[in-house]
C-alpha cells in the first residue's frame, strides 16, 4: 500500500513544510526528526486533522485530500493514539475500548475484542474506570481502541513520550509485535533514535520541514552518516528467536552459527522475532577467541568495511555467520595494531549485560 | 437534561409561533389612558364588566406623550385616553385614528405632601428652604408635568424651584414620589389625590388661571376601528354613569 | 401575604414563556457560534466576540431604540414583515423574544465558548478518529463533557432574561398577556403604589435570583473538579 503526500505549507514566519512524496507502508514507518521539524504536521496532514490548502494525500488508491476533495477523519478509518493519554473521561475502559469497535460497520471488522486485549494485555481492565489505570494501561487501552476500528493505517504520535523508562519498557513488547499480528500498518512519529531502533522497520527522515530519505532500518544503520547514530553513537539491530532461559537464567539468542546470551528479559520467548541492540562502543574486537574471560559472546566475524576515523575513533562493520551486520567502535590505534583490514576474519565480543535495555 | 435530547421536537411549535405574529384573534380591548386616570378608569371598567360581562378590557397606563409614540410606533393598542387632547389630534393628523378627537374631562393639578400639610401650601411656598425635593411629571412627554411647569412660571417660583425637582416617568410616578415621602412635595392630578390611598392627607388646587387648560381628549384608533368593543365602551364614554365617576374623581366635564 | 391576581398570573405565564423560548432558541444559536469562537482561527473571531458581548456594557435603552426602530411599522424589520403579510414586531411578544435574544446572548454564548476552550481539541479528535461523525461527536463526546456549562449558560440565560426590564419597556410596552412581564408588572403595581403586590412578586424574583446563582456556582465548582 503506497502512501502519496504532496503538501506546502508556510506557519508564520520561519516554519516551513514542504513534502512530494511517496512510500510503501508496511510494518512499521518510523518518522524521525528533532522537535520542530514538522512530523507532527506532518502526521496531522495523513489523519486529515490538518487540512492544508493545496496539499494532496492517497492511501493506495483511495485519494483522503485532492483539490476540492477532503475525506474527513471518521471516514478514514485511521487509528490514532497520542503521545499523551487521550482516553475519553467520561466513558468506562470498556465504552472506550468499544466506542470505534461500535462505529465500525460489521463487515470490515477484522479485529475483536478478545484477541486485541489478549494482544496487549488488558483483559482484566474492562470493569475499570479511565482513573484507576496507570500510565501504561491508558497507552495500552488507547493502542487497543485504536486497534479495534480495524484501521487500514494507525498513527501513532510519540506513544511513549509521555511515559517513564519503566513504562516505555512495559509498552515496547506490545507496540513491537502489534504490527505483525494485527497487519496493519503504523506511522510511528519520535524523536528517540532508540524507539526507532527497536520498532520501525522503514524510517522517514525529517528535518527543517522537508524529507531527506526515506531508507529502511538496515539500509540506515548500514551508513556511517545516519542521523540515528547523532547522539548515542553507531548502534546495530539483531533480529532473531529467544530460547528459553536456561537455569541461570540467561537465554540464547539467534541461529547457532551466530548464537548471543541475553540475560533474562521480561520478554516472552517463542514465535515472535525479537530485535536486539548493540551499541558499537559495547563490541570489542580480538584477533583470537579468547578463553578465560567474563565476556559471554564470542562471535566469528568477517569485516566488510572500515569507516574513516572521526576523533581518532573508527567505526568497523562486520558481517556475522548468519549475514547480518554489527557495528564495532575502537579506536584508530587499535585498527593499526591488529592490521585491521576489510575482508579479515576475527572475533567479536560482546559483554551480556550490554544487551540487556 | 431532557429539554436538549430531541430540538427537533421544538423547533415546529417555535417556528409556528414566529409565523403567526399576524393572527391576533379573540384579542381584548386595549385602552392606553394618561397616568391620571390611574383609578378612575378603574372604576368605569369594572362597571362596564358589569353591563358587558363577555368583553375583555386591558388598560395599560403611562404617559400621553410615551404613549402616543408607542401608537406611532405600531402598539397594539385600540383607544387613547391621553391628559392632553393635541396628541390624539398629532395621530390623527398621521392617519392612525377612526374616530375624531374628542374631550371627555378637564382635568386639575394639585400640590400634594405626606409629610406636610399640602392644604395651607402655596406655590410660593414651594421656594422654602424646609423644602428640598419637589416632585412632578417630566414635562416633555407628560402633560400634568407640562402644566405644573406652565403654573410655576406664572407663580414665578419656577427658577427657584427648579433645582429642586425630581421628574416622574407619568403623573402616577411622581405622585408615587410624593406618597414614599422621596419627595417632600409632588405636584400631582387632583384625578390621584381624591384617591383613597392619597386622600388620607389635604391637597393645595392650584387656581387653573396660571396654566393652559388639561384639556383631556380621546380617540378610537385605526386598529379599534375594526372592533365593535372598542367602539361600543368608547360610547359608554358620554353616559351619565361615568360622569359621575369622573366628576367624583376631581374632573371638570365638557359642556 | 398577597396573593396573586389574574394579572399576576398573566406576567408569570409571559415572563415564563418568554424565558424558556429565549433560553432553548439561544442555546441552539450560541452552542455552534461558541464552538466557532472557542476554535475557529478566523481573525474575525475577536469582532464577533465584541458584538456578542455589547449588551454586557450597553444600555438597555440603546438596543431597545435600536430594536423599536427597526421592528415598528416603518423600520426595516417591521416594515418588510408587514408587506410581507405578517405583523410588525414591535409591542409583540415575538418582538420581545427576539430582543431577548439578543440581549443574552452573552449569557449563553460565554459560558459555552468557556466551556468548549476547555474541552480542548484532543477529545473531539480522537472520536473522529474512531469514526464518529459531527452529529455523533457532538452527542457522546462534546455535550457530555461540557455539559456544566451548558447547564450554566442555560441557568443564567432564562435567569438574565426575567431580570430583563429596560428593553422590554422600551419595545414591548407593558401589554397583559404579551408583553407585561414580571418586572415590568412590578414597576406598575409600584407606579400605582399597589405596594403589597409589588412586594410579593419582588420577593418572588429576588429568591428566584438567589437560587439560579446559587445553582451556577455549585455547578462551575463541580464542573473544575470534572475536568481535573
Amino acid at each position: 500500500m503506497m502512501l502519496r503526500i504532496r503538501a506546502h505549507l508556510r506557519y508564520g514566519g520561519d516554519f516551513e513544510l514542504k513534502v512530494d512524496h511517496e512510500w510503501p507502508l508496511e510494518g512499521v514507518t518510523g518518522l524521525f526528526g528533532r522537535s520542530g521539524c514538522g512530523k507532527t504536521t506532518l502526521l496531522r496532514l495523513i489523519a486529515g486533522l490538518e487540512r492544508i490548502r493545496g496539499a494532496a494525500v492517497s492511501f493506495g488508491d483511495q485519494q483522503w485530500q485532492q483539490g476540492s476533495k477532503f475525506v474527513p477523519l471518521h471516514r478514514r478509518r485511521i487509528g490514532l493514539v497520542f503521545q499523551e493519554h487521550s482516553l475519553l473521561p467520561h466513558l468506562s475502559v470498556e465504552d472506550n475500548l468499544l466506542y470505534g469497535y461500535r462505529r465500525t460497520p460489521a463487515l470490515l471488522r477484522r479485529l475483536h475484542p478478545p484477541e486485541v486485549s489478549a494482544m496487549l494485555g488488558i483483559e482484566d481492565l474492562f470493569g475499570r474506570r479511565i482513573d484507576q489505570l496507570s500510565g501504561g494501561q491508558r497507552q495500552r487501552v488507547s493502542l487497543g481502541r485504536a486497534l479495534l476500528i480495524s484501521p487500514q493505517l494507525l498513527l501513532l504520535d510519540e506513544p511513549m513520550a509521555a511515559l517513564d523508562t519503566q513504562t516505555r519498557r512495559e509498552i515496547m513488547p506490545f507496540l513491537g509485535h502489534m504490527a505483525a499480528e494485527s497487519g496493519v500498518p503504523i506511522i510511528m512519529v519520535s524523536h528517540s533514535p532508540d524507539e526507532i531502533e527497536r520498532l520501525a522497520d522503514r524510517i522517514v527522515f525529517l528535518q527543517d520541514g522537508l524529507i531527506q530519505r526515506i531508507e529502511t532500518l538496515h539500509e540506515s544503520l548500514a551508513r556511517p552518516d545516519s542521523p540515528l547514530f547523532d547522539d548515542a553513537g553507531a548502534v546495530s539491530v539483531l533480529e532473531g528467536f529467544l530460547g528459553e532461559a536456561g537455569e541461570d537464567g540467561v537465554r540464547p539468542f539467534g541461529p547457532s552459527e551466530a548464537r548471543l546470551w541475553v540475560p533474562e528479559a521480561e520478554q516472552a520467548s517463542g514465535s515472535r522475532p525479537t530485535r536486539i541492540l548493540i551499541r558499537a562502543r559495547d563490541v570489542s574486537l580480538s584477533l583470537v577467541d579468547p578463553h578465560h574471560i567474563s565476556i559471554q559472546n564470542h562471535l566469528p566475524v568477517t569485516i566488510e568495511r572500515i569507516d574513516p576515523p572521526t576523533d581518532s575513533r573508527c567505526v568497523v562493520a562486520c558481517r556475522t555467520a548468519d549475514g547480518q551486520l554489527v557495528l564495532a567502535e575502537v579506536t584508530s590505534r587499535a585498527v593499526s595494531q591488529l592490521g585491521l583490514e576489510a575482508g579479515k576474519s576475527l572475533y567479536m565480543l560482546i559483554k551480556s549485560v550490554a544487551l540487556l535495555e | 437534561m431532557p429539554l436538549f435530547a430531541k430540538p427537533g421536537r421544538l423547533l415546529l411549535p417555535l417556528t409556528l409561533m414566529l409565523l403567526t405574529t399576524a393572527l391576533h384573534a379573540g384579542d381584548p380591548v386595549r385602552i392606553a389612558a394618561a397616568s391620571d386616570l390611574r383609578y378612575a378608569l378603574d372604576d368605569i371598567v369594572n362597571l362596564y364588566r358589569e353591563v358587558h360581562p363577555d368583553t375583555a378590557i386591558e388598560v395599560i397606563y403611562g404617559s400621553s406623550g410615551k404613549m402616543t409614540t408607542q401608537i406611532i410606533n405600531g402598539a397594539p393598542y385600540d383607544i387613547f385616553f391621553s391628559a392632553d387632547i393635541a396628541f390624539p389630534q398629532q395621530l390623527k393628523e398621521k392617519g392612525l385614528t377612526t374616530t375624531e378627537p374628542a374631550v371627555y374631562a378637564i382635568g386639575r393639578i394639585v400640590i400634594w405632601s405626606n409629610t406636610l400639610n399640602a392644604a395651607k401650601l402655596t406655590l410660593e411656598d414651594l421656594t422654602s428652604d424646609a423644602i428640598t425635593r419637589v416632585a412632578i411629571a417630566q414635562p416633555a412627554h407628560a402633560p400634568y408635568g407640562l402644566r405644573a411647569k406652565e403654573a410655576m412660571q406664572a407663580a414665578g417660583v419656577w427658577d427657584a424651584v427648579q433645582s429642586k425637582l425630581v421628574f416622574g416617568e407619568n403623573i402616577a410616578h411622581a405622585a408615587q414620589m410624593a406618597e414614599s415621602g422621596a419627595a417632600q412635595v409632588g405636584i400631582i392630578a387632583l384625578s390621584l389625590a381624591r384617591f383613597p390611598e392619597l386622600a388620607r392627607h389635604d391637597h393645595y388646587l392650584i387656581d387653573n388661571a396660571l396654566h393652559n387648560p388639561l384639556t383631556q381628549g380621546y380617540v378610537v384608533t385605526r386598529r379599534g376601528g375594526n372592533m365593535p368593543e372598542a367602539l361600543a365602551f368608547a360610547g359608554f364614554m358620554a353616559t351619565d354613569k361615568v360622569h359621575d365617576i369622573m366628576i367624583r374623581y376631581g374632573f371638570v366635564m365638557p359642556e | 401575604m398577597y396573593t396573586f391576581g389574574p394579572a399576576e398570573w398573566q406576567a408569570i405565564d409571559v415572563t415564563l414563556r418568554l424565558c424558556l423560548y429565549t433560553t432553548i432558541i439561544l442555546l441552539l444559536l450560541a452552542t455552534p457560534l461558541a464552538w466557532w469562537l472557542a476554535k475557529g482561527r478566523s481573525r474575525g473571531r475577536d469582532v464577533v466576540q465584541a458584538i456578542v458581548s455589547l449588551p454586557l456594557v450597553l444600555p438597555p435603552t440603546v438596543l431597545g431604540f435600536y430594536l423599536l426602530v427597526a421592528m415598528g411599522p416603518r423600520g426595516i424589520l417591521g416594515k418588510t414583515l408587514e408587506d410581507l403579510g405578517f405583523h410588525h414586531l414591535a409591542f409583540s411578544f415575538e418582538g420581545i423574544l427576539i430582543a431577548s435574544i439578543l440581549y443574552s446572548m452573552p449569557f449563553a454564548v460565554q459560558p459555552l465558548t468557556e466551556a468548549f476552550s476547555h474541552l480542548g481539541r484532543r477529545p473531539v479528535e480522537v472520536a473522529s478518529s474512531l469514526g464518529a461523525g459531527a452529529i455523533d461527536r457532538f452527542g457522546t463526546v462534546i455535550f457530555p463533557l461540557t455539559r456544566s456549562g451548558f447547564v450554566v449558560a442555560a441557568t443564567l440565560t432564562f435567569a438574565h432574561t426575567m431580570g430583563e426590564f429596560g428593553v422590554i419597556l422600551m419595545l414591548g410596552g407593558s401589554i397583559p398577556g404579551e408583553t407585561r412581564v414580571l418586572s415590568v408588572l412590578i414597576y406598575d403595581h409600584a407606579e400605582a403604589m399597589n405596594y403589597e403586590a409589588a412586594h410579593s412578586l419582588s420577593l418572588m424574583l429576588l429568591i428566584f435570583a438567589f437560587v439560579t446563582l446559587l445553582v451556577v456556582y455549585s455547578f462551575t465548582r463541580r464542573f473544575q473538579v470534572v475536568r481535573l
